[in-house]
């Protein structure tokens, strides 16, 4: 049969779950603070502008911007030159960071690994065997970009990008949407790793590995190094996670 | 059917199809150089009053933009202007893009271009930009992820826009491939035997072929072709080559 059965129609075409949507657009705005996409201080545009730009409904926005406030990421300030502000101050950055990680847990970091690393392996497999070498000189920029970088959040920031643009190289549009969509996910966290020199030089290093193995056209070694690069990193993390919840 | 029968159907249906793709391209390339011509004819204008270009002086490309989307849906999905890095004075990089969305309407891209917060504000080495700027002329790139401005798989056909001979930025339209797929297909599968599309770089853009499907790369198709194991028809001005198998004797 190549119709859906009509249980599986009707889920298809359900809406979606408000209090879902609620927490989407809460989990984005969050993270875009959290990560300082969105700068302490900066005001946001207004509720139905924001609203439309989201694609969601003023209230649903409202009950979101109500979850921010409980997490003491933004403030509203009434009246004239009133609106909405975003409390991010730099040097609490790393705490927020650390909270964010704890509001993980160890099972759903676990996941987030398997799944990501099945996503970044399949496009190292794909790009080993489509790249040509001008495809590749974006992220080689990225590559030296990344071993550059002093800063956690920065060096989080050009991890992303090298991962995207070799999305792009495996010539899947697809891939490329479900890496970027990964990364809202679990890059902000990403950074808190990357202040450790040791765990920055790892990273740098299986950059290397993975680069050399997609230009010499090896799509297994390329998967194998793709999928041990994110193993490894949210290794790293879950052990923070871990440490983080013996504290407190 | 005799060899000569078969080979004589074959070149026609190439004809066929890469006077379509070459047709079918240089309409979107038109629109092209109506943006280009009205962005270089704005900015000089307003270098003539004597003071720098802004980004809201763009707005003026507005209705030509929305009209070019309503008049090519289906065919392109983002056209517009993307300025030299420098050229406006009020930010120091700017993309004056418009695009169709699914829903039909047609809305202002807005992109975070301060490198302070955005890893991707630098779009100076993407192809749509750096061809037209180092050569001078027009180009197709792709097809290629675009990540920065739609997400989809495309080609974008681009020109360098020239203020009094100095180089302002590029006028350029994006076609989606699964677009440039439903127009060309159809010439595409009455070819007999394999034939796909091929940018300079041997990347399929359109094939009649499971075994050869767009994404995939043909490496150095000049030599391939050069040795007899394929044959490269030229689409006309494009920078495109239909690629057959050579006809083999019985």
């Amino acid at each position: 049969m190549n119709r859906l059965s009509s249980a599986a129609r009707r889920a298809v075409f359900a809406p979606l779950d408000t209090e879902a949507r609620v927490e989407a657009v809460a989990r984005r705005l969050g993270d875009a603070i959290v990560l300082g996409l969105l700068v302490d201080g900066e005001q946001l545009p207004g509720e139905s502008d924001l609203a439309g730009q989201l694609g969601v409904a003023t209230v649903t926005l409202r009950e979101s911007l109500m979850a921010l406030r409980q997490q003491g990421l933004v403030a509203t300030r009434r009246g004239r030159g009133g609106g909405t502000f975003v409390r991010a101050p730099a040097d609490t950055l790393n705490e927020r960071l650390t909270q964010r990680l704890l509001a993980h847990t160890v099972e759903e970091l676990r996941d987030l690994a398997d799944h990501y690393a099945a996503v970044a392996g399949g496009i190292a497999r794909l790009a080993a065997e489509r790249a040509d070498s001008p495809d590749l000189d974006a992220p080689r920029r990225s590559l030296q970009d990344f071993a550059d970088a002093q800063d956690p959040t920065a060096r989080a920031r050009i991890d992303g990008r090298l991962h995207v643009e070799l999305a792009a190289a495996a010539q899947s549009a697809r891939l490329t949407r479900e890496e970027i969509r990964l990364q809202t996910e679990i890059g902000p966290l990403l950074s808190l790793p990357f202040a450790d020199d040791e765990a920055h030089g790892t990273a740098d290093r299986q950059h290397r590995q993975l680069l050399d193995a997609i230009g010499a056209a090896d799509p297994a070694r390329a998967r194998g190094v793709a999928e041990e690069h994110i193993h490894g990193g949210v290794r790293r993390l879950i052990e923070l996670r871990l440490k983080g919840a013996r504290a407190s | 059917m005799s060899e000569t029968r078969s080979q004589e159907v074959v070149d026609r249906a190439v004809t066929d199809a890469v006077a379509q793709v070459s047709d079918m391209l240089e309409t979107v390339f038109a629109a092209v150089e109506e943006i280009r011509g009205r962005s270089q004819e704005l900015v000089a204008r307003i270098g003539g009053r004597g003071r720098g270009p802004v980004s809201a002086d763009l707005a003026g490309l507005r209705p030509l933009l929305r009209a070019r989307l309503a008049r090519d849906r289906g065919l392109v999905s983002g056209a517009g202007f993307v300025a030299a890095p420098g050229l406006l004075t009020d930010v120091p990089a700017w993309l004056e893009w418009w695009q169709t969305h699914a829903d039909g309407s047609v809305r202002p891209m807005l992109l975070d271009l301060d490198p302070r917060t955005s890893a991707y504000s630098d779009y100076t080495h993407w192809d749509w930009y750096a061809l037209p700027r180092d050569t001078g002329e027009r180009s197709v790139s792709g097809p290629y992820v675009d990540y920065l401005c739609s997400d989809e798989y495309s080609l974008t056909l681009a020109a360098p826009v020239l203020v009094n001979g100095v180089f302002a930025g590029v006028a350029a339209a994006d076609v989606y491939l699964r677009h440039f797929e439903d127009a060309v297909g159809p010439a595409l599968r009455r070819i007999e035997g394999a034939a796909f599309l091929v940018n300079p770089r041997g990347r399929v853009a359109a094939s009649n072929s499971a075994t050869q499907l767009a994404g995939s790369l043909v490496r150095d198709p000049v030599a391939a072709a050069a040795r007899g194991e394929l044959r490269l028809h030229p689409c006309g001005a494009i920078p495109l080559s239909l690629v057959t198998r050579p006809v083999t004797g019985p």
